[in-house]
């Protein structure tokens, strides 16, 4: 079994985030990048079906050069080999151009199972997944939060509100999108990590994967960045810290709680 | 906006309040409203939102649709967007929504913009808006082509209210059975941690950095003020508290007098669960959080050095 792991490089969860001067986009020159959340999910279940049997990992990332660290943590971690795209075309494409390029490299892989975080962590857009499942023809199920493999069959549960699961079977070859939470994210080990060094990964462009800028022209921009409003807003206590200690005491007492 | 699809959703067999938002945001950018009800066994439905939100409804009625599954909803909302040539498509962002829209722009090669709380009319244009990075700051979008599609919010606009009577006319849609096969819906264990009727709630967040802090620095307030522990998604992922003290959109929702969330950020998947409090007390080290933005009170401070310190007042306040 082949399984296809789509991940995102994005900022890391504790980096200090700030508006870029053209207010269309974070700075991102000096802050520090992580895999998204959600996608180490993934790769976890993916790794989990290749140590219960037979499965070739293969980790697929669009990004630029930076992307390659995340790469390398995901070979540490234990897939087989991994693939990164990047053209300066992908740079101002939006999720359909993304899914694009991503669907042009899964039909060449044609895997068994493709497997994606929910959501990137840096956009929350939620896109690409059932992008990718449609471009590829393959049915999709998103925000699974369990995975069985059935006789060639994968019966997925997915999350829906308010504590209700919702639990669907979906032939081979299809595509889950994993939710935060699925499995225990193992670490890469430092035998791993030295392994990583040596399993291939491969960067293509676009004109490799038989696409052309026009392919990924943007049909939605994002036109500006900005904080949100204050609005109402809380009252921010001000003072030393035994200060604001003992406001809160006093409005705590106020409210009739203590 | 010269013509919108808007995608009504069924839940428990009533309409959702959602799909009234959907109405109600469709009327405030102008034009024809066409809506659109999916399921099995709906034309009630369908009747009463035709009444409800007026315009034309298309019934997409039929026992395969009798569960969500997304090759059936995706062939409905592309059969209704050929039959009608909407300018914009409006889905609430549900797990059904969220689940069958980029799948239907990928289809029509259609732009797309999820999970949006506002679109603005500027002359021809529309300018929709959303958070990124879990709230802490908006974008502003534009999408080029047709049909524009978004995913809305649910709660993000009023439901609307009028009552205009419409008028129902079904659907044909694909006979073909979906390739994905409903078995269940079933609800996750409750546990015995109930923070439904809680008076007071601390609730902690990935600020708190390690399991041992939940112990060693939230439990001394939690237990000064005889509140009962909460926590935000990541600490129940990453395993450091059991899933019954999750409070959001996908754990509990609750309403104390007093909710104190402590290194929480405020994604709105968190502030769906604990928004309707009496009161809330935000603590955060970053002042642009977005938890400020819906707490009455708020102390910008590292949680490490001022909660051992509140912890200590609130015990001395009450004479122990
Ligand atoms: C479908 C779906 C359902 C979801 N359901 C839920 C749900 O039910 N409940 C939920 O909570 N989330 C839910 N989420 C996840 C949600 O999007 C956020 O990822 C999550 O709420 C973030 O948790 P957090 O605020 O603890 O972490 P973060 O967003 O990482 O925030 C940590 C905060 O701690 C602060 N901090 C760090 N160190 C300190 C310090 N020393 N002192 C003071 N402050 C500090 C930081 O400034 C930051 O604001 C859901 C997501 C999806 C997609």
């Amino acid at each position: 079994m082949k399984i296809l792991v789509c991940v995102k490089q994005v900022p890391h969860k504790d980096a200090r985030l700030e508006i870029s001067s053209d207010e269309t986009w974070i700075q991102d020159e000096s802050i520090k990048f992580e895999i998204n959340a959600y996608d180490t999910y993934a790769l976890e279940e993916a790794l989990r079906i290749k140590d219960a049997g037979e499965a070739e990992v293969v980790i697929l990332s669009i990004g630029p050069d930076r992307a390659i660290q995340a790469l390398r943590t995901a070979l540490g971690m234990g897939a087989d080999r991994a693939i990164l795209v990047w053209d300066d075309a992908l740079a101002g494409t939006d999720s359909l151009g993304i899914a694009k390029a991503l669907a042009a490299v899964a039909k060449a892989e044609q895997p068994d199972l493709i497997l994606t975080g929910l959501m990137a962590d840096d956009t929350n857009y939620s896109l690409t997944p059932p992008m990718l499942a449609e471009l590829t023809q393959l049915p999709h199920v998103t925000a699974v939060v369990k995975e069985t493999q059935q006789n060639g069959d994968i019966v997925a549960e997915r999350e829906l509100e308010g504590g209700a699961l919702e639990v669907v079977k979906l032939p081979r070859p299809c595509l889950l999108s994993i939710q935060t939470g699925m499995n225990d994210v193992r670490y890469a080990s430092l035998k791993g990590i030295m392994q990583a060094k040596k399993k291939p990964l491969e960067t293509k462009s676009l004109a490799d994967l038989g696409l052309q800028a026009s392919d990924v022209a943007p049909k939605v921009t994002l036109e500006k960045i900005f904080l949100p409003p204050r609005g109402k807003g809380a009252e921010i206590v001000e003072g030393s810290i035994d200060e604001i200690a003992t406001q809160v005491v006093t409005k705590i007492k106020e409210l009739g709680l203590l | 906006m010269a013509r919108t699809l808007i995608v009504a959703e069924i839940q428990n067999g009533a309409l959702r309040e959602a799909t009234l938002e959907l109405v109600a945001l469709a009327r405030k950018l102008g034009g024809e409203l066409v809506s659109l009800v999916i399921g099995s066994e709906v034309s009630g439905q369908a009747e009463t939102l035709a009444k409800q939100g007026g315009g034309k409804v298309l019934l997409a009625d039929s026992p395969k649709l009798a569960n969500y599954n997304s090759d059936g909803w995706a062939d409905a909302i592309q059969r209704a967007v050929s039959a009608e040539a909407p300018d914009l498509v409006l889905i609430s962002n549900t797990p059904s929504g969220w689940d069958v829209a980029p799948k239907v722009a990928a289809a029509l090669d259609a732009g797309i913009i999820t999970d949006v709380f506002d679109i603005e009319n500027e002359g021809d244009e529309l300018a929709f808006t959303r958070r990124l990075f879990n709230g802490k700051f908006n974008g502003r979008f534009r999408i080029t082509g047709s049909p524009r599609i978004a995913t809305i919010q649910p709660g993000a606009t009023a439901a609307y209210e009028g009552s205009d009577g419409g008028s129902v006319e079904p659907l044909e849609i694909d006979s073909a059975p979906p390739r994905s096969e409903f078995l269940e819906i079933r609800m996750a264990e409750a546990g015995g941690h109930d923070l439904s009727k809680a008076e007071i709630i601390v609730s902690g967040g990935r600020g708190l950095a390690k399991p041992e802090n939940f112990d060693a620095v939230l439990k001394p307030l939690v237990d000064a003020l005889g509140a009962q522990m909460g926590a935000s998604r990541p600490v129940v992922d990453a395993g450091w508290l059991p899933h019954e003290y999750q409070v959001g959109s996908s754990g509990q929702l609750v309403q104390p007098k007093l909710y104190v969330a402590v290194g929480i950020s405020g994604a709105i998947q968190h502030l769906v669960g604990m928004k309707s409090s009496n009161y809330i007390l935000a603590i955060n080290k970053d002042p642009d959080a977005p938890i400020f933005e819906i707490a009455d009170l708020g102390v910008v401070q590292d949680l490490f050095e001022f909660v051992p310190k509140l912890a200590a007042k609130v015990k001395s306040a009450k004479g122990g």
